[in-house]
């Protein structure tokens, strides 16, 4: 009976930590990807910046890297509420983005799009290409910052 | 400088004026650039900051050894020299105290909005020189602050445009002929030059001031193949 009980509390203790992860999971999930986004957009930038010692296969894996987590379905990491939680740090999702479903649907989708298209492009020789298709996706991460992150 | 030819003199001598109007152009790019002009153009942005402290530097030096009516100490808005202008005692040339108080205010904003932006990121490819050397929060404060403090600038700039206009139009003060300096074709006569060496002085610590920005970024930013090993997976 003791031990029972022992385990039903035990089960109590992991549920609710577990009730209280979904929202902050998706938030702690989804800063992770972007942070991983920067690691590679850096890797990318670095690369341009230095055009006389450039690395295509560098940037390459960079590239697909960041089409790898744009193609993974980000969307599904922007429940409702996760607005309001904390991942790894408060999150800077505006409210509105709730209320704004398809201008989000858009410039998400606009991301994916150039994500796609910059590792395809990032495969070839083509090192002017790589920079203004790199400048194409910059874009669309602003235009989404600029539209549904607070400003800190 | 013959007495009673006083009406005609140039006020500002050239540095000055090309100063303020390669700033006038600048500031408007870099105003352009950042708030319409998206990620792309954050390079350019960088650049016609470090070109903005360029410019900064030299009037900040221009104003210790310049000529007459641009050193800070020639207009410094004392008590008791903004009494005596708002007591309509005030007789001079160059910047009234109140106009100095316009023209310190202005730089203080606009230098204040060149520094915090040596040191903001943009979050997407793009970090100012002194980035490097910040925490990330830290930066992303900076960053804040150089957004919040733009509103402040394009308000200073309203206030010095209205006042501008208002000379112009209510108290009949040719301000502009002034800066472009037209006065200069009806009159030979001249400010007193600055000497040469002066001018050479304060042009070199400018480009020397761009110049270590820069470098300290440099010296901070990691190569792209660091010389560290790395494993190969």
């Amino acid at each position: 009976m003791k031990k029972s009980l022992g385990l039903l509390l035990c089960a109590a203790l992991l549920s609710s930590a577990s009730l209280a992860g979904p929202l902050e999971d998706q938030i702690r999930y989804r800063q992770s990807a972007y942070a991983f986004i920067g690691w590679n957009t850096a890797r990318i930038k670095a690369q341009l910046d230095a055009a006389e010692r450039y690395n295509k296969d560098q940037v390459s894996a960079a590239a697909n890297a960041i089409a790898a987590a744009a193609n993974a379905g980000l969307g599904s990491l922007y429940g409702p509420g996760t607005d309001q939680g904390t991942g790894w740090r408060p999150s800077r999702l505006k409210p509105e983005f709730f209320q704004q479903q398809a201008e989000a649907a858009q410039l998400a989708g606009a991301f994916n799009k150039e994500a796609n298209e910059l590792a395809r492009i990032a495969a070839g020789d083509d090192l002017a290409a790589v920079k203004q298709q790199f400048a194409r996706l910059s874009e669309t991460c602003k235009n989404c910052h600029s539209r549904f992150r607070t400003r800190e | 400088m013959s007495p009673g030819s006083g009406s005609r003199r140039t006020v500002w001598d050239l540095p000055l004026r090309l100063f303020h109007w390669l700033l006038l152009l600048s500031v408007t790019a870099a105003i352009v650039s950042g708030k319409w002009g998206g990620a792309a153009y954050a390079l350019w942005h960088g650049r016609i900051g470090l070109l903005i402290l360029g410019l900064l530097s030299f009037r900040l030096l221009w104003g210790l050894v310049g000529t007459r009516s641009a050193r800070f100490l020639s207009f410094w808005p004392t008590p008791a020299r903004l009494r005596r202008y708002f007591s309509g005692q005030w007789q001079g040339v160059g910047h009234s105290p109140l106009a100095g108080l316009a023209v310190l205010g202005l730089l203080f904003v606009l230098g204040a909005q060149v520094l915090s932006g040596l040191g903001a990121n943009d979050d997407i490819a793009f970090a100012g020189p002194l980035a490097a050397w910040l925490s990330k929060a830290d930066s992303d404060a900076l960053s804040l602050w150089h957004q919040r403090l733009s509103s402040a600038l394009l308000a200073m700039i309203m206030l010095h445009l209205l006042a501008i206009a208002c000379y112009e139009l209510l108290f009949q003060h040719r301000l502009l002929l002034a800066m472009l300096s037209l006065r200069k074709r009806l009159n030979r006569e001249r400010v007193a030059a600055a000497p040469a060496w002066r001018l050479l002085l304060a042009l070199l610590l400018a480009l020397a001031s761009v110049y270590f920005v820069q470098q300290l970024g440099q010296v901070r930013t990691p190569a792209p193949q660091a010389s560290v090993a790395t494993p190969a997976w």
